[in-house]
């Protein structure tokens, strides 16, 4: 189990060697930048199938650092000295009880609020502010909002889908609303909606945009097993493609079917941060004595 | 830029879009203002002798408080399910939504203004069709100055807990150069002036809105994701 504070430091995992450990202090250094990380590992992979240098065991390019953050609204901690590091292709579940901070990481994440202190990268830029060519790769997908509900299925799509992307043909949006199981419903209004048909366009309008970082906050309440398959899947897809999934829920038994990563949220602070791996024991104890903990049980 | 254009166009047909669904934005505006134009008919003792230099101030005070009626309810459609959200967190140009808001509230004012318009001239006895180009000029400029301080104030309150209250407390005393102007000019058009007295307020008009609009787009990113 990885404790509070604690960080994936390692980019590459690779057998010390004074090359190696040289250059990993160098990625220690920037790590900022993805696109150095990149062509370090660019310059490590050549050297050793001809030299029969370092052992590169594992690799993971770094998409999103979240460093020492803290976020205060009034006198509320909402987060406290949060230490994150994802690489892509990751799907993070992250868990928590009500208040325990995982809708305002992803607002963070998400460039919607900003840290009170400390630093959020994401991949290897500083949190875009106002306009920014960065905010084209952030997708948010909020369980049942971020819709407008005078408008149809369809208009709220074309709107949507036109503020990142211009080359959208309609051909495009009724296949992708075909697929999700919206077709029919195109031009009805989103406030005749159900909130899982709600979710199902969110689905359908981050599928258009294909973001490399997609925030979900709490999708499985409102939506029917079907439309947990539609969700998955595309979920799958955009980690298949190196991309970057954080899904906040409390479907825990669901979230642990698919997620490559745990991260649990107590009272602002990470308490658990660990890749998945079968059994998992570690995290159902964690879980189990965040649990007792809630009810007031031993501590 | 076109990407800018691209945005404004997409941000405008939401916004109008949404209006000509709900419509009561337009219709409270309408009612509101032609409520005050009866009360101040009743309220004033306007002569034939007095209401060129009277009839113009009123109108314009009628304008106002429709207009800020509108500038309440701007954000209103984007608060709805935190659309705001979705749209600060796309890669949207923070000054094309500005442009689109001023865009489409000026359309909102100007169409009751011209709904206004001939009820005003029936109720204090004026006869100014023969001037309606240059009585549009001005109310053109003097609403597109109201929308460009407008706005940019309405985004300043728009997350705050009384900004119904707060809007005109800081709208209000900004707007004096636009009253002025404004008024003063339909003053000289309706024969309480010489007609080159309009000029200077002419530049004055477009001067504020220049200013202004450029203030908005630029400001506007600040305001928001500050």
């Amino acid at each position: 189990m990885r404790g509070t504070g604690s960080q994936r430091t390692d980019l590459v995992v690779i057998n010390e060697s004074p090359a190696v450990s040289q250059a990993g202090r160098a990625r220690h250094a920037i790590s900022a930048s993805t696109r150095y990380i990149q062509e370090v590992i660019g310059a490590i992979r050549p050297s050793q199938g001809r030299r029969g240098g370092p052992e590169l065991i594992t690799e993971t390019v770094l998409s999103v650092r979240m460093d020492s953050v803290s976020k205060v609204y009034g006198f509320l901690w909402a987060l406290r000295d949060v230490r994150l590091e994802i690489g892509a292709g990751e799907w993070v579940g992250l868990l928590g009880a009500n208040g325990a901070g995982k809708t305002t990481l992803l607002r963070l994440l998400a460039a919607l609020a900003y840290p009170t202190a400390g630093a959020v990268e994401l991949f290897g830029q500083n949190l875009p502010y106002g306009n920014s060519p960065l905010r084209r790769s952030i997708g948010f997908m909020a369980s049942g909002a971020h819709l407008y509900d005078s408008l149809t299925v369809s208009e709220n799509l074309r709107f949507f889908v036109s503020l990142y992307r211009n080359d959208v043909g309609a051909d495009e949006r009724t296949t992708v609303l075909d697929e999700v199981g919206l077709h029919a419903k195109r031009d009805e209004y989103v406030s005749a909606l159900s909130l899982g048909m709600r979710c199902r366009l969110a689905i359908a309008k981050w599928r258009l945009v294909r973001p490399r970082l997609l925030l979900v906050d709490e999708p499985y309440g409102s939506l029917d097993p079907s439309g947990v398959d539609v969700l998955n899947r595309f979920l799958e897809s955009t980690c298949a493609a190196g991309g970057i999934v954080v899904l906040a829920t409390h479907d825990v038994p669901r979230l642990l079917e698919r997620c490559t990563r745990a991260v649990m949220l107590d009272q602002g602070r990470i308490v658990f941060d660990e890749s998945r791996r079968d059994p998992w024991d570690s995290f159902h104890r964690a879980f189990d004595a965040l649990q007792s903990q809630d009810s007031g049980g031993p501590r | 830029m076109t990407g800018v254009l691209r945005q404004i166009y997409w941000l405008l047909w939401k916004d109008l879009l949404l209006e000509a669904r709900r419509r009561d934005n337009l219709l409270s505006m309408f009612f509101f203002g032609l409520s005050l134009l009866f009360l101040f008919s009743f309220a004033f003792e306007i002569s034939s002798e007095n209401v060129s230099r009277m009839a113009p101030g009123l109108l314009w005070l009628a304008f106002m408080f429709s207009g800020t009626l509108a500038l309440n309810q701007l954000f209103q459609g984007d608060r709805e399910n935190d659309c705001l959200d979705a749209l600060l967190l796309a890669p949207l140009d923070r000054g094309a939504y500005y442009l689109a808001k001023v865009f489409f509230n000026f359309s909102l004012m100007f169409l009751l203004e011209l709904c206004i318009l001939p009820l005003f001239g029936v109720l204090f006895r004026l006869d100014f069709w023969h001037l309606l180009p240059n009585v549009l000029l001005y109310t053109l400029l003097g609403t597109l100055g109201f929308s460009v301080v407008g706005v940019l104030f309405a985004a300043v309150t728009l997350r705050a807990r009384a900004r119904a209250l707060l809007l005109p407390v800081l709208l209000f005393p900004l707007m004096i150069p636009v009253i002025l102007g404004t008024v003063r000019t339909l003053q000289i058009i309706l024969g309480a002036g010489a007609a080159a007295e309009l000029a200077p307020w002419f530049r004055l008009l477009v001067g504020f809105d220049l200013i202004f609009i450029t203030a908005g787009f630029l400001l506007l990113e600040w305001v928001l994701d500050g």
